[in-house]
C-alpha cells in the first residue's frame, strides 16, 4: 500500500534533517525540535517538491514552522497542482 | 565626485559579469539595459525568456544585447546540480536539480562556479531567502561563520564629508564573539577594497579598555582577540567607546599605544540594537548619507536589493558589486 502524505513527510524530514522518524510528530517544530536551520530549510523544501512532484512557493514554504503545517501546505499544493495524495511512487 | 559616481567609473574601467536572478522584474530590466549601455557591468538576466522578453516589450526597454538564461533549458543545470550534491549524502541529484533550477539558486551557482563574477538580487525575494541561498550555493569566506552587512556612512565635515564604515547594522541580531570577529575582519577588508583606505577597526562598547566590566563587554574583548588572531595584518582595537574610537583628544586620554583609537574608520557594533540605532541616528541627526546595507562574508560578491529599489539603486549596487569583484581573484 502507498504511504500516506504524513508518512512520506516524516521520511523526508528524517532523511534531510537526520532525525529518527519516531521523534517526528505533527507538533514538531522544524527549528526548535528537529534542528533545522535556515539553510537546511531551503533544501528541505526542495526535497518535498521532489517527493511529491509539486512546485512550492518558497517564501510561503519557508514560513511553515511545524511538521503538521508542512503536511497541510503540501496537501494544498498537491490539490492545486492536480496531484493525488494516494499515488504510489 | 560623489562616491557612487566613483564606483561607476571604477566599474567601467574593468566591467565584470553580474547576474540578476529576477530577470522578469521591470526595474531590473531597465537597470540592466542602462548598465550595459554605460559599460558598468556585463549583465546576465536569469528567468523565463518569454516572460523577460514580454516584460521588456511592455516597458519598451531594449535588452537585445543582454544575455538571458533560462535555468530549466540551460545546459549548465545538470553540471550545477551535480556539483551541488557531490559531497552531500542527503541531497540526491533530483533534489539538487529542484534546487538549482530556481532562478535565485541558479544565479548563485553561476557565481559559485565562476560563470558570473557577482550577483545582485532580492528585489522580489526576502533578504533572509537571499542569504540562505547564497549560504548554500556560494558559501562563506574562510574564517567566517555567518553573513553580515555594512553601511558606508558619508558623514559631513569641514572638507565636505568623510567615509566611515558601520557594521553590522542590518543582519545579525546578536552575534557571538566569533561572529563579531568575522564581521570586523570582513568589514576591514571591504574598507580597503571599496574605499581604498587603510582600515582602522574599532570594536565598540560602552567601556574603553576595561573602564567598566560586564559580560556584554567580555563579548567585545573576546571578539577583538579572535579578530586580531585571525587577521594579524589588520589594525583592530577594542573594546572602545565611540568617542575613544573617533576623537584623537579623547583617545589620547583613555588609550595607550593604539593605531586605531582616535582614528577609527570602521566601527563594529556589538549587536543589532546598537548598530541599527547608531546608523539611523547618524543618518538623521548628523545629516549623513547611508549607503547600504552591503552584504559581506560570502566567498563571492553578492548584494541584496530592497523590494522598493529604484533603477538608480540597482545601477549603484551593481557598480559596488563590480568593484568588489575587481578586488578579488577571478575563479575563471
Amino acid at each position: 500500500m502507498a504511504d500516506s502524505v504524513t508518512d512520506k513527510v516524516k521520511k523526508v524530514v528524517s532523511r534531510q534533517l537526520k532525525v529518527e522518524e519516531s521523534l517526528i510528530n505533527p507538533d514538531s517544530d522544524f527549528v526548535k525540535d528537529l534542528g533545522a536551520d535556515s539553510l537546511k530549510s531551503v533544501e528541505l523544501v526542495a526535497a518535498f517538491e521532489e517527493e511529491f512532484d509539486i512546485e512550492m512557493d518558497e517564501e510561503a514554504a519557508l514560513n511553515v514552522r511545524t511538521v503538521g503545517k508542512a503536511i497541510e501546505h503540501i496537501e494544498k499544493s498537491m490539490k492545486e497542482q492536480g496531484k493525488s495524495g494516494a499515488d504510489p511512487q | 565626485m560623489d562616491l557612487i559616481t566613483g564606483f561607476k567609473k571604477k566599474a567601467q574601467a574593468n566591467p565584470r559579469v553580474i547576474v540578476y536572478p529576477e530577470g522578469e522584474n521591470g526595474t531590473i530590466l531597465s537597470a540592466a539595459s542602462s548598465i550595459l549601455k554605460e559599460g558598468i557591468a556585463k549583465p546576465v538576466l536569469v528567468g523565463k525568456k518569454a516572460e523577460i522578453e514580454k516584460a521588456a516589450g511592455e516597458k519598451a526597454v531594449d535588452i537585445s544585447a543582454v544575455t538571458l538564461i533560462e535555468p530549466e533549458k540551460s545546459e549548465k543545470l545538470e553540471k550545477y546540480a551535480r556539483l551541488y550534491c557531490e559531497d552531500k549524502d542527503n541531497i540526491s541529484l533530483p533534489i539538487a536539480k529542484r534546487l538549482v533550477k530556481k532562478p535565485l539558486f541558479f544565479a548563485s551557482m553561476m557565481v559559485s562556479c565562476g560563470d558570473a563574477d557577482g550577483m545582485v538580487g532580492g528585489i522580489a525575494h526576502a533578504t533572509a531567502n537571499v542569504l540562505q541561498v547564497c549560504g548554500l550555493a556560494i558559501g562563506y569566506e574562510q574564517g567566517i561563520s555567518a553573513p553580515s552587512s555594512f553601511f558606508i556612512m558619508l558623514v559631513p565635515d569641514d572638507t565636505g564629508y568623510r567615509e566611515i564604515i558601520f557594521a553590522d547594522c542590518a543582519v545579525n541580531i546578536n552575534p557571538s564573539a566569533e561572529q563579531l570577529a568575522g564581521i570586523a575582519i570582513a568589514s576591514g577588508e571591504n574598507a580597503r577594497n571599496l574605499l581604498g583606505v587603510e582600515p582602522r577597526i574599532a570594536m565598540l562598547s560602552f567601556s574603553t579598555k576595561g573602564s567598566a566590566s560586564h559580560e556584554l563587554i567580555d563579548k567585545v574583548t573576546l571578539a577583538t582577540a579572535i579578530a586580531k588572531e585571525k587577521a594579524p595584518h589588520l589594525k583592530i582595537d577594542g573594546e572602545l567607546q565611540a568617542d575613544a574610537a573617533l576623537v584623537p583628544k579623547v583617545a589620547a586620554k583613555k588609550v595607550k599605544d593604539s593605531d586605531v583609537a582616535g582614528r577609527a574608520n570602521v566601527l563594529v557594533f556589538p549587536d543589532l540594537n546598537s548598530g541599527n540605532i547608531a546608523y539611523k541616528l547618524v543618518q538623521y541627526l548628523a545629516g549623513s548619507k547611508a549607503l547600504g546595507p552591503i552584504l559581506q562574508g560570502f566567498q563571492k560578491p553578492v548584494n541584496d536589493l530592497s523590494r522598493g529599489a529604484s533603477v538608480e539603486d540597482v545601477v549603484g549596487v551593481t557598480a559596488i558589486t563590480v568593484v568588489s569583484a575587481q578586488g578579488r581573484k577571478t575563479t575563471q
